[in-house]
């Protein structure tokens, strides 16, 4: 191991994730990642089996006596309407090679679960493909992207996005399999409907970028929110 | 640890609590709170030093447990690792946030591995190979992994910490986790 070639960067990348020696823009970056290639899934998911061992040098600490008073409540909700949660989890996170056990996406999957039960009581309308996109890690959703029959994109925010006014937010589709986002155009700040033409289990990425949107091709600024599209029948 | 007490006593697995936590039984669901919580915590406790901070990592772990427990496929990892997973990654999460939202928050005082902490491992399924190959690497480099692991500690922190350029503490680590690789691959 002492005198082995440097495979490069990304031969480490997974690893140092799992270790979590990345900073936050890093590992956010990672975390899409993972929705989008397979085999980086899987080596994400090599990695937490093969450390997960190191949690034992933490000593275990008993939590505040009200903790499990506070979990009860903030998981009560489901019973209490009488439905259950699994039926409007969407299923498509195993399907597309996300990891099975990320944590990231739960708060995304959620609202989108809580969203996709209120469009249920409407009976006769075909069933919806959208995406709640978040910030990594936060369950508030920002934009709320809904697939149209003819591909189409409406985008709508669920509040004010303060944008630098030298700043424009850029919409990108990361389809399943695919290692580099496609650009869909700058989001003007009360949403929009781009013809995108996307497929369900495509994440759709927003990135800050500069004025007019990225000249590469590619996201140059930080990617602020994500969602993963799905249908919900 | 809670897995190896499993294979002892005649009481459900955390697998098969998990799987009637999915079927929302409720009492599974306290049994599991009841094993873990104290683990759960300990791992965020560390990594936040900050009992409102870690308290908020656990509960959403929890709650991530209920929500998710239909997810977890026995065959793809042990329900110990899934369980500290999910607690793991919401303590990170939270203390990058804080040390950005908050700037120039004071670094605490690290608390150390204890003595012989490799040993401590082989309590894990799978921790005797982990022990084998982290005994491959110097000691220094052995720290370093071990350090960033458990105390959740960034680049940078390390860096900060061991009064080490930041391309060293990379660099480092990048050999070891390497080392690690071809060690522990199938």
């Amino acid at each position: 191991m002492s005198g082995a070639e440097d495979p490069g960067p990304d031969a480490t990348l997974a690893a140092e994730y799992v270790l979590g020696t990345l900073e936050l823009e890093e590992a956010r970056a990672v975390l899409l990642r993972v929705n989008g290639d397979p085999a980086f899934a899987a080596e994400v998911a090599f990695w937490e089996r093969r450390l997960m061992p190191l949690a034992l040098l933490a000593p275990p600490v008993a939590p505040p006596a009200v903790l499990w008073a506070r979990i009860e409540d903030s998981t009560a909700g489901a019973e209490r309407r009488g439905g259950p949660p699994e039926v409007a989890m969407p299923r498509a996170a195993n399907d597309s090679g996300l990891i099975w056990w990320r944590a990231g996406t739960f708060a995304g999957l959620a609202v989108a679960a809580g969203l996709a039960a209120f469009i249920a009581l409407r009976p006769p309308a075909p069933p919806p493909v959208l995406a709640v996109l978040t910030a990594y890690g936060s369950p508030a959703p920002v934009l709320v992207a809904v697939a149209g029959p003819n591909g189409a994109i409406t985008l709508r925010t669920t509040g004010a996005i303060s944008v630098p006014t030298d700043r424009d937010l850029e919409l990108w589709a990361l389809s399943a399999g695919a290692k580099a986002p496609a650009p869909l155009g700058v989001i003007p700040p009360a949403g929009k409907t781009v013809p995108a033409g996307v497929a369900e289990g495509t994440v759709l990425l927003v990135s800050l970028e500069p004025k007019g949107g990225s000249v590469t091709g590619k996201p140059t600024g930080p990617v602020l929110y994500a969602g993963t599209l799905h249908r919900f029948d | 640890m809670p897995a190896e007490a499993d294979r002892l006593s005649s009481g459900p697995t955390d697998a098969e609590l998990i799987a009637r936590c999915a079927a929302q039984d409720r009492a599974a669901f306290r049994a599991l709170y009841g094993k873990w919580s104290a683990r759960l915590h300990g791992v965020a406790l560390r990594i936040t030093r900050d009992p409102g901070l870690a308290a908020d990592a656990t509960h959403d772990a929890f709650v991530q447990v209920w929500q998710q427990a239909g997810r977890f496929d026995p065959a793809k990892g042990e329900a110990g690792s899934w369980l500290t997973t999910l607690a793991r990654y919401r303590a990170l999460d939270m203390v990058r946030r804080r040390g950005r939202e908050v700037l120039g928050h004071e670094a605490h005082e690290e608390p150390d591995l204890g003595p012989d902490p490799l040993n401590l491992l082989m309590a894990a399924a799978d921790g005797g190979a982990l022990k084998r190959c982290l005994e491959l690497l110097n000691a220094e480099r052995r720290q370093l992994v071990l350090l960033a692991f458990v105390n959740g500690l960034s680049h940078s922190q390390l860096a900060e910490k061991l009064n080490l350029p930041i391309g060293t503490v990379k660099s480092w680590i990048r050999r070891s986790l390497l080392g690690l690789k071809e060690c522990l691959a199938p």
